[in-house]
This record gives structure tokens, sequence and C-alpha cells, in this order.
């Protein structure tokens, strides 16, 4: 796919005021679904009682279910959103592919595997300790993918999503299979995994936001300096190393970058899927195909989603639906509507 | 048809039925026969014993050896399962490729067998018991075909775009499954899952009836429409000038396809990558432009069988479900695929 000049015919001057209202508005819809994240649960409060338990603790119980529970709950669900937000707009730049996605592409599944060997065959339990196996195993996902298809590619129709698609698929299938045979030998890994999988930020502690919270500000710093870089790579190899852009350290960097959010995210919360997918194509209409706009505007919106998502989830079941299956829920329509809009596939 | 090169092939005339033989595509699926003989040999005679292939053969043929109910009860029965549910696949996968002229249109790949693991996981943790299972499989992997269909064909059903659709449904079904098990009781969840990943242990006749009652339903429509496969090598205008009704039979091979999918998946559950490289396979070895179906369906059941030997036998204490070894090494072989395809269409 052509990132074609879609947004071009807008005049510059209505593009600029109009991302203006778009970050304002995210902003806003963030911080009432914090709020909201905050009040709603089990134990309904008011925006009121939230606000005093935030900025006047004390000992009743609203505070202690807010600051104990839904505060760290919120913030992971705000890190891991942005981190899988920001690892699908670099993932599609990389690769030119509008299917790119940390799930699809296996890069979950990598660092799936990870957290699970070191839980079941180095016996780890704390996330500071696994939260390295988990970027290591995304690292070394994404490099095999990259590899494959590019050497795939080479030669033929270029960059065929297809094929990319393809190597995912493929990825994905050998890493679960896997997955598979290290818990076959450590039974009781089983049940955890299967609650794991769905991805979810439910029950996580502040430490765990904290543990992420390095790796998660490290990666979107360094993507919002490759911007440029990115916006220069959609443009093609040659005229990119014409304007000046060292093309192979903006690949390197961006390989990185999804490397350590979608290491970090999955290890907090599990692979959750289609946030890196959706977000991209939601925010590209409304602020233009500028990458560091896109970056910054997709930082807001995937934990607005992500939020939303764990919300819904509360409200919907009294048994905690996990919000990895409400962004699944939300993902299949768009994966679908995607497939088939006419210039996905130039077949 | 004069054009056509007729080296290497015999006509075989009985009466009315005449039969074309190509060699090097009867050598090959004579050769793979005998693989598959020797292969099955060796899955029942390997094992946590060894049993010699003497004494196999003897307590096959009814002799008592004190091995009987190793050999009669536990083996053979998971063993003639690989074969039967393998050769489904590996057929499956060569119908469904043909139809769609792709290589990679297999039903694994492309979300028929998932579509059928999803129904069959929604039977195992609703407590609906086996007998729904296979009809309700059958109709998961119906379903998903037509959902792919759908969403790939709005330009035109192209190779490439049915290819993706496929790939995105698979996902989806995927994210459902897991929904399911979620909700599961962890017990039916374990269960569901193993059943998932695809296994032959404390299966057997049952499930193996099932799978060859199908392959030989599957078998007349097969001769019928079997034609359509050696004609989509031609193009469709060529094809019609020789009065193949060739939609009519693609469709027939697709639908046969699906259902060989589906019923082996609701048997066995959703061995992967079977259906996909048995055809390929085939289709190296015989130098064919089209995966040859009875070639195919013998690579199949060799390397599901395969699949679970080594799943039984190679990990010391721990029993890997076969499905496990077929993702393992099926994985990296597509992918394999993926990087040398650059000849291919």
């Amino acid at each position: 796919m052509r990132y074609s000049s879609l947004h071009l015919e807008v005049p510059m001057v209505k593009l600029a005021r109009r991302r203006g209202a778009v970050i304002t508005a995210a902003v806003a819809l963030l911080v009432i679904a914090v709020v909201a994240s905050l009040a709603i649960g089990a134990r309904p409060l008011s925006p009121g009682e939230v606000l005093t338990a935030l900025f006047h603790p004390d000992d009743s119980p609203a505070a202690t279910v807010v600051l104990d529970q839904r505060l760290p709950r919120t913030i992971v669900a705000i890190l891991v959103g942005a981190g899988l937000a920001v690892a699908g707009v670099v993932m599609q730049a990389l690769t030119r592919n509008p299917l790119a996605d940390p799930r699809i592409f296996g890069v979950a599944s990598g660092a799936s595997l990870g957290v699970v060997v070191a839980i079941s065959v180095f016996g780890l339990a704390s996330l500071s300790q696994y939260v390295w196996f988990g970027i290591t195993g995304a690292l070394i996902a994404g490099l095999i993918g990259f590899l494959i298809a590019q050497t795939a590619a080479r030669g033929r129709e270029g960059n065929s999503p297809v094929t990319l698609a393809l190597v995912g698929a493929a990825l994905d299938a050998s890493l679960s299979a896997v997955i598979y045979g290290v818990l076959t030998t450590n039974a009781q890994s089983f049940d955890q995994y299967r609650f794991w999988v769905v991805g979810s930020v439910a029950g996580r502690k502040m430490d765990v936001a904290m543990q992420v919270l390095p790796f998660i500000l490290i990666g979107l710093i360094l993507a919002v300096v490759i911007a440029r870089g990115l916006d220069a790579l959609l443009l093609g190899e040659d005229l990119a190393t014409g304007l000046g852009h060292r093309t192979g350290l903006v690949r390197f960097a961006g390989a990185a970058v999804v490397a350590l959010l979608t290491g970090a995210a999955v290890a907090a919360a599990g692979p959750i899927g289609f946030i890196g997918l959706a977000i991209p194509h939601l925010v590209r209409p409304l602020v233009g195909n500028d990458h560091r706009w896109v970056l910054v505007t997709s930082m807001v919106a995937g934990p607005i989603l992500l939020l939303a998502a764990d919300i819904a989830g509360r409200r919907i079941t009294d048994g905690e639906l996990p919000a990895g299956i409400a962004t699944a829920l939300v993902g299949a329509p768009l994966l679908i509507w995607l497939v088939r809009r006419a210039r996905t596939v130039t077949a | 048809m004069s054009s056509m090169k007729l080296v290497g092939r015999s006509t075989i005339r009985l009466g009315p039925v005449s039969i074309v033989v190509r060699h090097r595509p009867a050598i090959v699926a004579a050769a793979l026969s005998a693989v598959l003989v020797a292969v099955v040999l060796l899955a029942l005679c390997v094992g946590g014993t060894y049993v010699t292939a003497a004494d196999v053969l003897a307590t096959l043929s009814g002799a008592e050896t004190g091995y009987e109910r190793l050999i009669n009860v536990l083996r053979l029965p998971r063993t003639l399962l690989a074969v039967a549910a393998g050769a489904a696949f590996g057929l499956a996968g060569a119908l469904i490729q043909s139809v769609a002229r792709n290589p990679l249109a297999s039903p694994d790949v492309i979300g028929v067998t998932q579509g059928a693991g999803l129904a069959a996981t929604v039977a195992l943790t609703a407590g609906l018991g086996f007998g729904v299972l296979a009809p309700l499989s059958l109709a998961g992997g119906l379903l998903a075909a037509v959902v792919v269909i759908w969403v790939g064909s709005k330009h035109g059903l192209a190779a490439q775009r049915f290819v993706l659709a496929g790939i995105a449904v698979a996902v989806i079904v995927k994210s459902f499954t897991q929904i399911i098990m979620l909700a599961a009781p962890a017990i039916d969840a374990q269960r569901a899952q193993i059943w998932l990943v695809g296994t032959f242990a404390g299966r057997g006749w049952d499930e193996t009836a099932m799978i060859g009652a199908t392959l030989l339903l599957a078998l007349p429509f097969l001769l019928w429409a079997s034609k359509a496969t050696d004609t989509t090598a031609l193009d469709d205008d060529t094809a019609r000038g020789l009065g193949v009704r060739v939609t009519a039979r693609r469709v027939v091979l697709a639908i046969i396809g699906v259902v060989l999918a589906s019923v082996a998946t609701a048997n066995v559950g959703a061995i992967e990558f079977v259906a996909l490289v048995a055809p390929q396979l085939a289709r190296r070895l015989t130098r064919t432009e089209r995966p040859p179906l009875w070639s195919a369906a013998l690579a199949g059941a060799i390397l599901t069988v395969l699949a679970d030997w080594l799943g039984r036998t190679a990990f010391g204490s721990y029993q890997l479900p076969a499905g496990v070894l077929t993702a393992a090494i099926g994985g990296p072989y597509l992918i394999f695929l993926l990087v040398t395809r650059r000849k291919a269409s």
C-alpha cells in the first residue's frame, strides 16, 4: 500500500487548526477515561470522591480502593495502551504495511514466549525479572520476521502485505507451538497462562507500572526522535537517502522502539491485540500523515482505547471481562474492513 | 490434446473406463506408500517399550505374544487415526490449493481449521458431548470458509486477497476461541486446549471410522471432479474449450476440501500445517504444476504419523501433542516457502 497523499488536499492552515482541536479533544477524553477508570467498579464512586481520594488521601475505603487497586491498573493501562499504539505506528511505517500490528506479526508471540520461558524454565515470578525476557523475545521475533520478509520481498513485487502477514502467521504458529510445548512440561502454569494470554490489566499493582515505565518512556521518546525519519521512509529508500536521511539508522531505531514497547507491554498486560492495528488507522485521517502528529496523538488515543476496553469489561460482566477481549471485539471488524478495502492489496 | 506432451504417460483401459497414468507421479505415489508402511511400522515398534517388527506383525495377525494390549489397544488405533487424519488434511490442502491456484491457500492458513476448532471448543466447554462435535465443527469450518470468501471477494477472487482475508479471519477466530477458553472452568479449558492443539492420544477406532467414511464418501466426487485439478494448469478458456465444466468442478473440489479439513479437525483437533506442507512436498516430488491428490494424501499421512511418534517418544517423559510438532516444523517450512517462492506464479 502507498500512503497516498490522502490529506494533502486539506489546506495546511485548516489541517493545523484541526490537529490542535484533535489533540485537545483527545487529552480531554483521556482525562475523562482516567476518572471513569478510577470511579467505576464493584464499588462505584463519584468523581468528587475520586478526586478527594487522589489529592487528599485518608484511610477511608474509597481512598484505599482508588489508590491501591484502580490507580495502578489505570496507570498500567495508560502505559500499555500508549506503548502498543506507538509500536503499531512504527511497525506500519517501517514495513509500509497497513496490517502491521505486534500481535498479527508475531512480535507479541515472541514476547509471550520470553515471558513463558522466564516463568516455566527459570522459575522467575516477578515482573522486574521477566520484563527483559519479554523484550528479548519481542526483539528476536521481530528481527526474524523482518529479515524473512525482506528476503521474501526482494526481487518480487516489493514489500507485499500478504508476504509479511504470512510470515507473521507462520512465526506466530511456530512460537505458539513452542509456548505450548514449554507449558506442557509445567502443567500448573497453563491455568495462569490462559488468563494471561488474552491480555488484561486487572489486578496489576504499582510495582508493575513502575517496572515497565522506563522501557515504555524510552520507547516513546525514541519514536518521537525518529518521526521525521519515518516520514522519509515512506517516500522510498532512494528518495529518503537523497534527502539526507540515514535510513539504516532509522530502521534500527524503529526496530528497537517496537521491541521495547511490545516487550514491556506484553510483560505487563499480556499480548493485547488490535490496539497497534487500530489506533494508527483511526488517528491518520484526523491529523494527517506527519509522524510527529500521528505518534503524539496515538500516545493519547491508545490509552483511551485500552481504558475504554477495560472499563467496558468491568461493566459488562461481573466476572471482569479482560480488556484484551474487548479490544479484539473492536479490532475484528476493523481488520475485515481493511482487507476488503480496495487499496490494501495490489493483487 | 494433440499439443500436450504425452511422453511419460500410459493409458489403462478397462472396458468403458480409461485412466491416464503419468509415470512420475505414479512412481512417487508408490514410493510414498512404501514409506508410509515403514513409518507406521516404526510407530508400532518404537515407544516406551521396544517391540521387534516380527513381534508386531505376529501380534497384528492374532498370535499370542504378550504385546496385545500395547500394540492392538494403545499404539495401533492412534497410529491408524494419524494415517486417516493426515491423509484427510493432505488431501484437503491439495484441493484448496488447486482451486485457489495458490500454494499458500491451505485450510489452516485461511481459517477453515480455526473455524472448525472454534465450534468444537464451544461444544467441549459447553459440555455438549462428542456426539455434536463433528457436525458442529463441520458447520464452523464451512462458515469460516464462507466468511473468508466474502471478505476476500470484493474485487474478484484474487489469490492474494483471498489469502489475506484468510489470515484476518484466522486471527479473529483465534481471539474468539480464547474468549471461550477463558469463560470455561479450568478442567474443560485444559481439555479443550489439548484438543485444539491436536492429539491422537487416547483416541482411535471411532474417530478413524468417521474420517475414513468421509474419505470414502468423497472418492466418487473426487474422481468426477479431479479433471479440474489437471485443467487448472491450463487457463480457464482452454479448459472450457476442452469441454470441462470448470466452475462446477472447482466448487465441488473446494467443498470436499473444506469438509475433509473440518471433519478431520473435529476428530483430532486443529493439527496445523499438515494441509499446507503435504501438498507442497508432493508437488515437489512429482514436479507437477498442481499438487497431486494421491501423493498429497500419502505425504500428509506420513508427516502426521511421524509427528505423533516424535511427540510421544522424543521428549523423555513428556508427551507432546502431534499438533505442537507439526506447527513447530510447519511454521519454518512455510517461511522457507515464502522466501524461495520467487519463481512461482
